[in-house]
């Protein structure tokens, strides 16, 4: 399939530009969450997001009868969900001596697990557009549509703006939280604009890429970034960079190959981003690294010798 | 009588039921260099967090110039240990030392030129202007150190608190903190410095706290920082008595 056919089609044209959008928007602010190491509360959020979103589906459906997937009602479940999950994991670690680790792992299944029997609900119950409702798990990229496009750039664009008037205080906030609450910045207020954005990048990915698979998108692309870029702000935007082209490539190759999932596709093409950085940026490649520290120690060792002989 | 730059007053801390800090009292006079001295655990870098409101107390309240910190805080300065921070962050030296400016700056407000130009200024007064464009990761030890006194410096305060600043780091780096140091008295600011070296605290410090959970003496350097003080915070046993004979 060639390239004018591809744009031609308006079903792989919602494909493509729905999960680039989702791509660079958490590909730039999965880099504070990289650099705060957030990145497994990330994937907490991500999975606790399910029962939000169905149970946004429900009300929809039920309460005000209207469309259960709209993208709006959506986010608000999951990010009411998400949040409250991140919230339980630190509460239980914060008041226990649970470690951290084991407070996200009981905190993540249970929202999943909740989400499970709000899908069995759903399947057995009598819904209006209950079907497909359980892309929600893997993602079904080819659903999104224009009005779920405009939706996410808002909400995206919405993110991406707090990031940048907030700018300082992030970074702050971030690389030196002692510093910051010295200074006299209000650390709960950062923190929570920082979190929105965060779960935002999150969620916004529910309905193409799916709550399983999205971590990916807000983690893989800022750790390749970071092997190529040494200031924030160049993180940032080659984070996004990299999340918008793996998923604009993850999506045409998932397309042209025929019957393959999008998310999945799309996971893979930004791995091998991050096994391009990993293997070859200048400073921090982990290949010239070893060879720079062996000959160092190779040279260290010719130099104690050679001292050892001289007495 | 000389004006006090700051004051805690009954000062405990506790780790959930456990005594850090236990009813604390002193007071540093302006332009003085107070040492926090102790022993290990003694709850020496405890004690400024605790001031600072960095750590929350138990009972008790520190005044700075009078007034709590909320009040005065553009004239605190603070500089943690730099163990405290990720040296792997993606900045330059300059960036880091211009987040001193911050706090004026306020919220949103971006710093400019101006704001880099005192951090470069900084840099020059900690003797490492052509680290500027360097990433925070590739500096040594004494180099990091001296980064956070230029950050530390630039917000300008009136009164400094340093954790172990002298820690781990060079000879070079060591006189070149000691130079800003005298700097600083000159212009009759205070400075209260956790140090945990006996040997060089007199080099340093004029006015020592010594403290092991709760305060053992606190005042002028002469008064306070004697054999018999020095044994009870320390809870010296007859063994590392020749030590302390070389040490004071």
């Amino acid at each position: 399939m060639d390239l004018i056919e591809f744009f031609g089609n308006h079903t792989f044209r919602m494909v493509f530009f729905g999960t680039m959008l989702i791509g660079i928007v958490a590909g730039a602010l999965g880099s504070f969450a990289y650099l705060r190491k957030q990145s497994l509360i990330s994937d907490v959020v991500a999975h606790s997001a399910l029962p939000g979103a169905l149970m946004a589906f429900l009300i929809a459906v039920t309460v005000f009868e209207a469309n259960g997937r709209n993208m709006l009602g959506l986010i608000v479940g999951a990010v009411a969900t998400g949040t409250l999950s991140a919230l339980f994991a630190n509460a239980i670690s914060a008041r226990t001596k649970i470690p951290i680790d084991t407070a996200m792992a009981i905190s993540l299944t249970v929202f999943f697990g909740a989400g499970m029997i709000l899908l069995r609900i759903i399947a057995n119950g009598v819904f209006p557009g209950k079907g497909g409702i359980d892309d929600y798990l893997f993602g079904n990229a080819s659903v999104i549509t224009i009005a779920d496009l405009t939706t996410s750039a808002a909400v995206g664009a919405l993110a991406l703006a707090l990031m940048l008037v907030f700018w300082k205080e992030f970074t702050l906030r971030t690389f030196d939280p002692t510093l910051s609450t010295m200074l006299g910045f209000r650390a709960r207020i950062i923190d929570t604009l920082m979190f929105t954005t965060i779960v935002i990048a999150i969620v916004i990915g529910v309905k193409a890429v799916g709550v399983v698979l999205m971590i990916a998108f807000v983690v893989t692309p800022p750790a390749a970034a970071r092997q190529w870029t040494s200031t924030l702000p160049g993180m940032v935007a080659l984070s996004g960079v990299f999340g918008g082209i793996g998923s604009g490539v993850g999506a045409y190759l998932s397309i042209v190959t025929g019957n393959i999932p999008t998310g999945p596709v799309i996971v893979l093409t930004l791995f091998a981003i991050f096994l391009v950085s990993l293997l070859a940026s200048p400073r921090r490649s982990v290949i010239t690294t070893a060879l720079r520290r062996a000959r160092a120690r190779e040279d260290l060792r010719r130099e104690l010798l050679n001292e050892m002989a001289d007495r | 009588m000389v004006p006090i730059a700051c004051q805690t007053r009954n000062l405990s801390v506790a780790y959930r039921a456990d005594p850090v800090l236990r009813r604390v009292n002193f007071s540093v006079p302006v332009g003085s260099v107070m040492g926090i001295v102790g022993p290990n655990g003694a709850g020496k870098s405890t004690l400024i967090k605790a001031m600072l409101g960095l750590v929350t107390p138990l009972t008790g309240a520190s005044e700075f110039f009078g007034k709590p910190l909320d009040q005065v805080r553009r004239r605190v300065g603070y500089m943690s240990q730099s163990t405290s921070v990720d040296w792997d962050f993606p900045t330059t030296v300059l960036d880091l030392v211009t987040m001193g400016t911050y706090g004026e700056l306020g919220w949103i407000r971006r710093p400019g030129k101006a704001e880099r130009d005192r951090a470069m200024a900084a840099l020059e007064q900690t003797g490492i202007p052509d680290l500027a464009d360097r990433q925070i990761g590739e500096l040594s030890g004494g180099q990091r150190q001296r980064a956070f006194l230029a950050r530390t410096l630039v917000q300008a305060p009136d009164l400094y608190f340093m954790d172990e600043p002298f820690q781990g780091i060079d000879a070079k780096s060591q006189q070149a903190m000691i130079d800003v140091l005298k700097d600083l008295t000159a212009q009759g600011k205070t400075i209260v410095i956790v140090h945990h070296h006996l040997a060089t605290v007199r080099d340093y410090c004029d006015h020592v706290t010594l403290i092991n959970v709760g305060v053992v003496a606190s005042g002028p350097a002469e008064e306070t920082f004697t054999k018999e003080n020095i044994r009870t915070a320390y809870e010296v046993r007859s063994g590392a008595e020749a030590f302390l004979e070389t040490a004071v």
